[in-house]
């Protein structure tokens, strides 16, 4: 796994996320955020940290989307994993 | 939910009805683990699209090693879904995870809210033939040449040609592919991040290969973000690089050694061809190409571009009510600004559905934990095949043999996959059973699954400290392949010094902090104002200070946006709206005098209209805004025809005859900003002064109007403004920042006017432009509070004294010091949508913490031991937390860790003289523990024993 | 925790424990995950600890930082192959060094025992104001920096080496010189100043230090 805090945070807080996604109905969640790249990620930890059930749906087979294939990204240099 | 789409959208906002048809990966989810086992054995070999089709990879693949799920998918070359011929992987796949029988699944849901970050894709080149993209072999796009760079690339980090696969030394980039172009195919606008990602890839060409030649081709340079002119110097001062305005045309390939030959012009030297060894050109930003489906789905409207269409007081709306947009789906967007509008959409979902906030969210509950620290150390050592990953390399059978005669090693045991559902379960059974009471896990980096393993500790009732993971498999397997024997001793040894570390383990408490739910906003402009509405609108109490006698800041100066949006008509709705509020409560004239406590708990103390209030607050925003550079230059302040941008729009709002009848106007851009006091781009004042240009072209269609500039820095759709203008008969004329122009007050044939003169590269001589008004693009600079402010709240400044953000991409809203978050101006010059978005982000932050009660704080924390301490200091200096501060006691001054400030970098622990500072859970005994168990003391002996006899 | 959260302790004593060689690394300058540049700590360290090293006879190739990110695998493997490689070529810890063991444990011993000092001095006198590869680069490879530390350290680490000497049993000042290959001179005045704080104290008899 690479330098950044992203893929790690993503797995902790997703852990925490999917407490809220297996309660309750089955089906009715409080948002919807299409596409999983940066962004979409973003959101969703965002809302499952504020305390709403969220889906997020992507097309693809990974969530990372374009920065997942960037080498590093600017003006850091930070890799962008 | 992945290989998901959304099929159908009905309802409004508060109750959308959902249905999602999911494709079949043809794995169960559940049960891969990502091993790819099954990838090693697919024969079919198919273009990786996360290498862009430069490398291979196999029907059967995870799409890259960190994705999320982490878990394989089967694409269309399967030769089983073609005609069932071959189901090798099903064989192999021990967890039985494979399943050709999926079909496509629809799933009904519910929401209140949606939040589209489509996001962009990267324009296509293929379908214009003059790039040569697809028919010259060492023509490559910029998305190309990342995962060329990348060490997970095609060719595991080397720039390789595609038609020899050799390293390319002269290497050219091609600016604008696909952007700021009018032509068909092309977008009009401008992508915003071509200019910087390509010096990025510059730098890195250059940190990979020294002697490589790089060649950028653009027209204009627009490093207009934070530290990006710093970037572009960096990039500018490598030996053999060299930027080159020109367009660029790829004129032929060379048919001896397929090298490219572009042909461009320079003022000096005309029209030149040159050759290249390879060819990166540098795609602009497309909306995902279905988005006229997707907005007619959602309901929403788009703009011309294909980018939804922006409601300028609120970038983060669409025009359905309840369906947010967040990201580059916007408009072309970079990473932070990606990052900030999804916190922003997620904030103002929040102000939509706050009344349902925690309604569908369980606590999860833990057994008890027993104090386990007065036993003997009991562990407990899991050895994890990761199916074929660690034990196609490592004997893992030997390893546990191995591990139950290590000291303290009460039990050990293998298993499939330790990071599976039932073998976590294993581990807290056998925890119970065998009375472990420290476990130690050979599998994987902690980075990946610590947080998991530490929660099934806790499962089992121990404390989630009582873990060590031995990295068996990226500091082992992965590495030594072929030497399977070394590697079991590795193993082994690893192992061994976790177990060492692990005996000295102790118990920790996370510990948790109340969080009062006010929040402090400081700063009362745009920024502030909304950020502090949007937190309001979610419940919470909001402090809102401004230092002048009235709300609004620098925006009060600004008349219309460059898109037309009425400044004032949102500032006044926004000063009425906070007034109204009955849970925002405004201190105008405050001072701030002291700031105090942490994340979940500051008090500032203010000083307001001659009255001291002490606010007690969990959460602070930092909104101080930005102010005008005063010029000392061109007259600025002697010659009253001379105005700064914010001025010119003010003389034009009110249609000051001076100004709107002036027959010729003059702006210099650049005034104050991008030289060596300001080594940064203001970024607002090339659209300001397109801004003005327009507005007094529509006015009076017959002035003059010229705009001397550096580079025209009209990001993203502004650009096509930069072209509304110039069609208007604006003229744009570049100058050097060697030779800036000069303006001297002279009286000719009765009237006082301004000359400026400046050297034109074009005309190759100088020009004189005799002007009634000159407008001066005069820099944003902080205001003067930021550094004060920073000091009282223990944050730090960027080198041009703006806030400096938590992290450039990913915490672009957030400082270091936890609770405390930012937007607006006082992090960089922006245009006022940029703000609302920003603001609503730091409130959708500032939500993720306001609407816990608690925040937890990790137990790994430096303390001090009284005792040792000699008061000397050394920690104190060391800590750029200022956790750390000197506390009377009994035994006199002694230095304290405020556990809550501490990040656990443990560098105090270096410096402290008599060791009393202590990290823990990476405690010198841990450590030392650890370093004495790599190497047996049977070893040194064997192996000094050999060594001396020798000598 | 931060590289430079490697003490000084944590070198010294890996090589005590045997270890050949010591390989630090680091996240890359200047992108530091915490807000504390803590790996500028670590290359002060390396370099205090190298000049250490070589005070006490031990090559101080045996020790290597490096700083990479973590997305820097190949240079990962290319630094460790490479270091590796190099101290296969030295050989075990001494060898090359021509130490004996006994040579070795005090003289690691010694030099273990001066590092709380080191660390005051580190604070006081090797404090870099500025945060830049070329400002640390420039301060320790200069020759004033050099002389400086061979000044504050060399007395300390030669009376502390006697000292360890002489727990076995008691030698002559010409002993202790031919022991610790120093030069016998030095030694007596070593000997002068320990004996007069009370370290040590010296048999007419025998001719022989001993520890008080």
């Amino acid at each position: 796994m690479k330098n950044e805090v992203l893929p790690t945070e993503t797995i902790q807080e997703f852990s925490k996320g999917l407490v809220s996604k297996n309660s309750g109905n089955q089906n009715f969640g409080d948002v919807m955020v299409v596409g999983g790249g940066v962004s979409g990620i973003q959101a969703s930890l965002d809302l499952a940290t504020a305390g709403f059930k969220v889906y997020l749906i992507e097309k693809g087979a990974s969530i990372g989307g374009h920065m997942a294939q960037l080498d590093k990204t600017f003006p850091t240099n930070d890799c962008s994993m | 939910m992945t290989f998901t789409e959304v099929d159908q959208v009905e309802g409004e906002q508060g109750d959308f009805k959902i249905r999602l048809k999911t494709k079949p990966r043809y794995i169960i989810e559940e049960k891969c683990t990502g091993c790819s086992t099954c990838t090693e054995y697919c024969p079919v070999q198919y273009p990786d699209a996360f290498n862009q089709d430069i490398s291979g990879n196999k029907a059967v693949h995870v799409y890259f090693s960190q994705a999320i799920p982490l878990v394989a998918y089967i694409d269309e070359s399967c030769l089983y879904l073609k005609d069932k011929k071959c189901d090798i992987c099903r064989g192999i796949c021990k967890t039985g995870a494979i399943d050709f029988n999926q079909t496509v699944q629809k799933t009904d849901i519910n929401v209140g809210a949606i939040i589209l970050s489509y996001g962009i894709e990267p324009f296509d080149p293929g379908v214009k033939d003059e790039y040569g993209y697809g028919r010259l072999q060492n023509v490559v796009t910029s998305m190309d040449y990342e995962r060329l760079l990348s060490s997970t690339g095609p060719y595991e980090g080397q720039v390789r040609r595609t038609s020899d696969r050799e390293h390319p030394k002269k290497i050219a980039w091609i600016q604008c592919v696909g952007s700021r172009r009018v032509t068909e195919g092309d977008n009009s606008y401008c992508s915003g991040v071509c200019c910087t990602y390509t010096q990025k890839q510059v730098i890195l060409t250059k940190d990979h290969y020294q002697d490589a030649e790089c060649t950028i081709f653009h027209n204009d340079i627009r490093s207009f973000g934070k530290d990006f002119e710093r970037y572009y110097q960096r990039a500018e001062a490598y030996d053999g690089v060299r930027f080159i305005r020109s367009y660029a045309s790829i004129e032929k390939e060379n048919p001896e050694n397929n090298s490219v030959v572009i042909r461009y012009s320079t003022f000096d030297d005309g029209v030149k061809e040159e050759e290249f060894d390879m060819v990166v050109l540098s795609v602009g930003l497309n909306p995902p190409a279905d988005s006229r489906m997707l907005a007619d789905k959602f309901g929403i409207e788009l703009n011309a571009h294909g980018f939804n269409k922006e409601i300028h007081s609120n970038p983060v709306k669409t025009s359905k009510p309840g369906v947010f947009v967040s990201g580059a789906f916007q408009g072309p967007t970079d990473i932070p600004e990606s990052v900030f509008t999804a916190s922003g959409a997620g904030s103002q979902c929040g102000e939509l559905l706050d009344y349902r906030r925690g309604n569908l969210s369980r606590e999860r509950i833990y057994p008890p934990e027993t104090d386990v620290s007065q036993e003997e150390p009991r562990i407990g050592v899991f050895v994890c095949h990761c199916g074929a990953n660690i034990s196609s390399v490592v004997d893992v059978p030997s390893t546990v043999e191995y591990a139950l005669t290590l000291p303290n090693v009460v039990y050990a045991k293998e298993q499939l996959f330790s990071c599976a559902t039932n073998s976590a379960q294993e581990i807290t059974e056998l925890a119970k059973e065998k009375g472990l009471n420290r476990v130690v896990l050979g599998a994987c980096s902690p980075r990946t699954l610590e947080p998991l393993f530490r929660d099934t500790l806790r499962e089992a009732g121990l404390n989630q400290y009582y873990l060590d993971m031995a990295n068996i498999r990226e500091h082992c397997s992965w590495v030594h392949s072929k030497q399977k024997e070394d590697a079991t001793k590795k193993a082994q040894d690893i192992i061994r010094m976790s177990v060492a570390r692990a005996a000295w383990l102790e118990p920790l408490q996370e510990f948790d902090l109340p969080v009062n739910k006010t929040a402090l906003v400081v700063g009362g402009g745009i920024g502030g104002m909304t950020c502090a509405l949007s937190i309001a609108a979610q419940g919470h109490e909001v402090q809102l200070l401004e230092k002048e006698k009235d709300l609004g800041g620098i925006a009060r100066r600004l008349d219309t946006t460059i898109e037309g949006m009425d400044v004032q008509k949102h500032l006044n709705d926004l000063i009425t709206k906070v007034y109204q509020n009955p849970r925002i409560h405004v201190s105008h004239e405050a001072t701030i005098t002291d700031v105090s406590g942490y994340v979940g708990s500051f008090v500032t103390t203010v000083e307001t209209e001659g009255q001291i209030k002490k606010i007690k607050h969990g959460a602070s925003v930092l909104a101080t805004g930005a102010t005008e550079y005063e010029p000392e230059e061109y007259l600025y302040k002697e010659n009253d025809a001379v105005y700064t941008h914010l001025e010119l729009g003010e003389e034009i709002a009110k249609k000051e005859e001076k100004v709107v009848n002036a027959e010729t106007l003059v702006m210099i851009q650049c005034v104050g900003s991008r030289d060596e006091k300001r080594n940064y781009c203001s970024r607002v004042c090339c659209s300001h002064a397109v801004k003005n240009a327009i507005k007094l072209k529509k006015i009076n269609p017959d002035m003059n109007i010229y705009i001397l500039f550096r580079d025209m820095r009209t990001y993203g759709l502004r650009e096509d403004y930069y072209r509304e203008a110039a069609d208007m008969d604006v003229k744009f004329i570049r100058y050097e920042p060697e030779e800036k122009p000069q303006v001297e007050a002279v009286e000719e044939g009765g009237r006082s006017i301004l000359r400026v003169t400046l050297p034109d590269p074009v005309l190759g001589y100088g020009l004189e432009l005799d002007a009634d008004v000159v407008s001066l693009a005069a820099a944003v600079i902080p205001s003067e509070t930021t550094t004060k402010i920073a000091g009282q709240f223990k944050v730090t400044l960027s080198p041009d004294e703006f806030f400096k953000e938590a992290h450039v991409k990913l915490k672009p809203v957030e400082f270091a010091a936890d609770g405390v978050f930012l937007c607006g101006t006082a992090h960089y010059p922006k245009h006022i949508q940029e703000t609302i978005n920003q603001a609503y982000g730091a409130a959708g932050r500032a939500l993720t913490l306001l609407s816990h009660d608690t925040v937890v704080a990790s137990g790994s924390v430096c303390v001090v031991n009284e005792y040792d301490c000699v008061s000397c200091g050394a920690c104190i200096t060391a800590c750029t937390y200022g956790a750390i501060e000197f506390k009377e006691t009994p035994k006199g001054k002694k230095a304290w860790v405020n556990p809550v400030l501490c990040k656990g970098d443990g560098v105090c622990n270096a410096k402290c003289p008599t060791d009393a500072i202590v990290l823990k859970h990476f405690t010198d005994e841990e450590i030392f523990g650890q370093i004495d168990a790599a190497v047996t003391d049977e070893e040194i002996r064997k192996q000094m024993d050999a060594a001396f006899e020798d000598a | 925790m931060c590289s430079g959260r490697v003490d000084l302790e944590f070198i010294f004593r890996s090589f005590a424990k045997g270890q050949d060689g010591v390989f630090i690394g680091g996240c890359k300058l200047d992108e530091c995950n915490y807000t504390t540049h803590g790996n500028y700590d670590a290359l002060a360290n390396t370099y205090i600890a190298k000049r250490l090293l070589k005070h006490i006879g031990i090559n101080p190739k045996r020790l290597r930082t490096e700083f990479m990110s973590g997305a820097d695998g190949h240079l990962l493997a290319e630094y460790t192959d490479n270091f590796s490689g190099e101290i296969r070529e030295l050989g075990p810890l001494g060898t090359s060094e021509g130490l004996s063991r006994g040579e070795l444990k005090i003289k690691l011993e010694s030099a273990r025992k001066l590092i709380p000092y080191l660390r005051l001095v580190e604070r006081e006198r090797l404090r870099v104001p500025e945060k830049t590869k070329k400002a640390y680069t420039s301060f320790f490879e200069s020759y004033e920096t050099k002389n400086l530390f061979d000044k504050i350290v060399s007395d300390k680490l030669a009376i502390s080496q006697i000292l360890l000497l002489l727990k076995d049993k008691a030698l002559s000042t010409s002993d202790i010189a031919q022991n610790l290959d120093l030069n016998p001179s030095d030694v007596s005045k070593h000997m002068n100043t320990s004996s007069r704080q009370g370290l040590i104290k010296y048999d007419t008899n025998s001719n022989c230090y001993a520890l008080a």
